[in-house]
Order: C-alpha cells, then structure tokens, then sequence
C-alpha cells in the first residue's frame, strides 16, 4: 500500500489509541510545551515594584498572550492579548503576534506606536487567515511611576488603588483590534501611580468563566477579590485570583483562555537613573 | 450551539433569526450552512434578538459572514442586537469595522 505522510494505519494498539492518535497527541504536547515557555518567559526585575503575568489555556493550548519588554531607557513595556478563536489555530497566530509584538517593541517609542506597527505587520496575514487580535500594550516608566497605555479593542486594565478601597478601570481608551481596519494610528493615554498601586491587566476570559450553572465570573467578583487581597504581593494575588476563580466554576470547563499580568509599585520609590535598565530574571 | 430559521421579505431580502450562542461550535454550521444560504439574496438581516452571547471566535465568525456577502454584492444588516451583546460589539469596535449603518 502507498503511503505518505499524511497517511496513517488506523490500527489500534494495547491502550486502544490508534497510531494516528498517539501522534498527535505527542504533536500537541510539543506544541504546549513550545507555548507555555515562550509564554512563561522571563520576568523583568526592576527598582520600585515588580510584575508578574500568568495563562491558563482553556484547551490543551491556547491564544491568549502576554510578554514583557525592558526598553533601554528604563521602561519595561507590557503588553497583553487575546488572539480570536482557541486551541492550535490560535496559539498560532499567537506565536504570529509575539514576534510582531518582540520585533515593534524594539524600533518603537510608545504603546501607541507599538500598535500601529503591529497592526501594519499583521492586518495582511490576519485578514488572510480571517481572525483578529486584541491587544493592550503599556509602558510603565519607573523614574516617574507613569503609566502610558494604548488600546486595540482589549478590556481595560483594572486599577486597584493601593491607599484607598477602589478598584476601577483605567481610563477608557479607543482603538480598532489588530487586525480590523488597515492604517489604523492608536493613541496614548498616561496616568500617574502611587505607592502600593496596582494594576491588573486581564483577558475576557476571567470574568466570562462559568460554573456548572452556566453562571459567569463576572468583573464585581473579580473587583471583589482584588480588592481583598490588594496588600499581597503580585504572585500571591495572582494565586489568590486563580483560586477564587476555581473556587466558582468548581472545574467546570471552560470556553475561553484565562491570562492575567499585575504591575504592583513599591511601597518606597526607589532611586534609579535613567540608565538603569531592567534586569531579566 | 446556535440555529437560524430564514424567512423571505420583500424587494429580495432574507431575514435571518439567530438562535443561541454565537462561538466556536458556530463555526461548521455559519460557514458551511448559513453563508452558502444567503449568498442569492439581495440583501440580508441577521437579528440577534436571541443570541445571548458572542465571544471572539463568533466575533470572527459575523465579521467573515458580513465581508464575505458584501463581496458577493449582498447588503447586509445587523438587527436587534442584545445590550451585553452591544457592548462587547462597541469594544471591538465592531460598528466602525463593518460601516454604522451596519447595525438597525
């Protein structure tokens, strides 16, 4: 019989997994494992707070992204997204995303330009492939604890208030997701933090987490629970929203990725130059 | 899972009901049942009256449906679309991606 590679023997063997089977089940174990470590990358380490960012893929593998960025003038760049659809088609475009996101960081000067450029790199192949991305990208300046952020159709970040019992959204900002609209120019918006200021950055799929009831997460617990736990570290509070969250699905199984990235300030403003760039841990 | 009953108006419209979520398991039954369905027609309106939930992949979903007809030269209309639903269109901006009179 003839065969290529794209023939397989559907021949069962002792564990009742056909030939065809046990490949693919190894390809897509290769695949999340080529994922999960250009997702859990490094950390950057840096004078007056700290970040972290996790992902939960609903399937085997996932679409969401995040990644951080130390620029050489001290700012570290964070940028978080949600890549249209799930499982491998996603991941994908996801790993499409993360180079055209690593390679805009390096030649652009704000988030704002960081989105223009992805989306110039990316409208083409996008629209090819029909999906989109949304994306949220934020330079967080350590010297003047500014954080700018520019908007490409991603949820806005929750600002939780560090010396005050507020958890808000940032200031709303507009921009057409990756992908959209061709020649698309994103615009910058800052704010100022504080001591103890945190900011969390978050894809859909948190709040539209569902329990068995088909209830979801919704933002007022996720609200709730940072609110709570908001004296903690980023890791501890990033443990503490994953907890409460499977707390309420009780693993039930859900549709969307589940991707977060805290950026917490430090209690004292530490002294840096200008020169100080992060550090990769 | 979603499902869709058309009905004929006047002047070559189709009037397309919209029934359920509108997400990944979408997928076979919009591009494979519902696109090929209204190519012919003039004009289409989808009404989401009943579809309670839209997340990314179905997002995609209606963003191919509404290129891909107005490719064909078929005009189509977004009706009736559920207040949670709008706001997820309005964060993504949908309304400025596929023309505001998109949407009745």
């Amino acid at each position: 019989m003839y065969k290529d590679g794209m023939t397989y023997v559907h021949q069962k063997n002792s564990d009742g997994l056909t030939i065809m089977d046990k490949t693919l089940k190894r390809e897509i174990n290769l695949a999340r494992n080529i994922q999960s470590q250009l997702l859990n990358g490094k950390t950057p380490v840096f004078d007056g707070g700290e970040v972290s960012g996790s992902s939960v893929p609903a399937r085997l593998i996932g679409g969401d992204y995040y990644d951080f960025y130390p620029l050489v003038n001290g700012k570290i760049r964070i940028v978080i997204g949600d890549v249209m659809g799930k499982g491998i088609p996603a991941a994908m475009l996801m790993i499409l995303t993360r180079g055209a996101f690593r390679s805009a960081a390096e030649t652009t000067k704000s988030p704002a330009d960081t989105l223009t450029s992805m989306n110039q790199a990316l409208y083409a192949d996008l629209r090819t492939l029909k999906s989109f991305v949304t994306l949220l990208c934020a330079d967080w300046d350590p010297e003047t604890s500014t954080l700018t952020y520019a908007n490409a159709g991603h949820n806005l970040p929750l600002y939780i208030k560090g010396k005050e019992q507020v958890v808000q959204e940032l200031p709303k900002i507009k921009g057409i997701m990756v992908g959209g609209l061709p020649n698309q120019v994103y615009n910058n918006h800052s704010i100022q933090l504080h001591d103890k200021d945190t900011v969390f950055f978050y894809t859909d799929g948190i709040i539209e987490a569902q329990n068995h009831n088909k209830e979801q997460y919704k933002l007022e617990r996720l609200v709730q629970t940072l609110m709570e736990n908001k004296q903690k570290c980023v890791g501890d509070i990033e443990k503490c929203v994953m907890e409460s969250i499977e707390k309420f699905t009780e693993g039930a199984p859900q549709r969307d990725d589940i991707t977060m990235v805290l950026l917490k300030i430090s209690d004292q403003k530490a002294e840096i130059t200008s020169l100080n760039s992060p550090l990769m841990k | 899972m979603i499902e869709f009953s058309m009905k004929e108006a006047e002047g070559g419209t189709i009037i397309v009901r919209l029934n359920g979520d509108l997400d990944i398991d979408s997928t076979e039954i919009v591009e494979e049942t519902l696109l090929p369905a209204l190519e012919n027609y003039k004009a289409a309106t989808l009404n989401f009256e009943e579809v309670p939930f839209v997340d990314s992949s179905g997002m995609g979903l209606l963003l191919n449906v509404v290129q891909s007809l107005k490719e064909k030269g078929v005009h189509v209309m977004i009706s009736n679309v559920k207040e949670e639903v709008q706001f997820v269109f309005e964060l993504l901006q949908i309304p400025e991606i596929l023309g505001k009179d998109t949407f009745i």
